[in-house]
């Protein structure tokens, strides 16, 4: 669920409107912040309160932030998957690869 | 401290607001880099991220320490320059804001091996966590189009 919220969630069944288009914010945050405009929010409204927009509007920020920051240090996991504690040269081979991921939404709206 | 629209608007979501706007004051306000240089810094972020609110705030504390609007521009766009004046090591962290969001691929081991001429470990996480904090603030209320509203364009 992991991989197709992040890979595949706009075609996906497994995820609601609401899901979908919170992750949509997360996405447009990003790569494109001109998208999020006032119709961006008022779809988001039917969906979400106030509180709840600003709650996901200032933890996609921080991450945003913070995942850039981190992702110039290259620090792994202390631990793998199947919960050894690893050393970084270990961790870098097991997580060091981030794989790209396409991009739900159409090229012609980013 | 910002004006009041930016804990207007985190308001909305209590629990969050409070470690939030913490969180802010303290990276900018607090810590064992020159405060000018933060602002100058926070300046150069918010206008890369296209967040009119962010970029309209000054920081009284820093104007009154001698930070003026000519010592901003220059540090947001010229500081390569030496002829503007800013020393090698504001030079590299000025640098370090400008790639971290342009092209983050620049910050490998050599940037920080340069970086640690200038700066500690301590230093260099503090700015380092400043600069992605801010940012990320300045994204999100550039989602919102928010804009400082009259009367409360002066931070401190």
């Amino acid at each position: 669920m992991l991989d197709e919220g992040i890979d595949n969630y706009a075609a996906s069944k497994r995820f609601t409107p609401a899901e979908k288009i919170a992750l949509r914010y997360s996405e447009l945050m990003s790569v494109n912040p001109d998208a999020v405009d006032a119709a961006f929010f008022d779809e988001l409204r039917k969906y979400y309160g106030d509180d709840e927009i600003v709650e996901l509007g200032a933890f996609i920020g921080f991450n945003l932030g913070y995942h850039t920051f981190f992702g110039t240090l290259k620090f792994y996991p202390l631990f793998s998957p199947d919960g050894r504690l690893v050393s970084q040269a270990e961790s870098t081979k097991l997580y060091g690869r981030c794989r790209k991921r396409p991009s739900p939404i159409p090229s012609s709206r980013r | 401290m910002p004006d009041d629209l930016f804990p207007r608007i985190l308001a909305r979501a209590p629990e969050q607001a409070v470690p939030l706007m913490r969180a802010l004051i303290m990276s900018h306000g607090q810590g064992n880099v020159d405060h000018r240089l933060k602002e100058i810094i926070r300046i150069l972020l918010a206008r890369f991220a296209n967040d009119k609110y962010f970029a309209s705030l000054r920081s009284a504390k820093a104007r009154a320490m001698g930070l003026t609007e000519q010592c901003i521009d220059d540090g947001c766009s010229f500081y390569e320059d030496d002829a503007k004046g800013f020393s090698a090591a504001e030079k590299c962290a000025l640098r370090y804001a400008d790639l971290m969001f342009l092209d983050a691929n620049q910050l490998d081991k050599a940037f920080y091996d340069e970086m640690k001429k200038y700066w500690t470990e301590a230093q260099i996480m503090e700015l380092g966590a400043f600069i992605a904090f801010h940012y990320g603030m300045q994204m999100f209320m550039r989602s919102l189009g928010a804009v400082p509203g009259p009367g409360h364009s002066d931070g401190g």
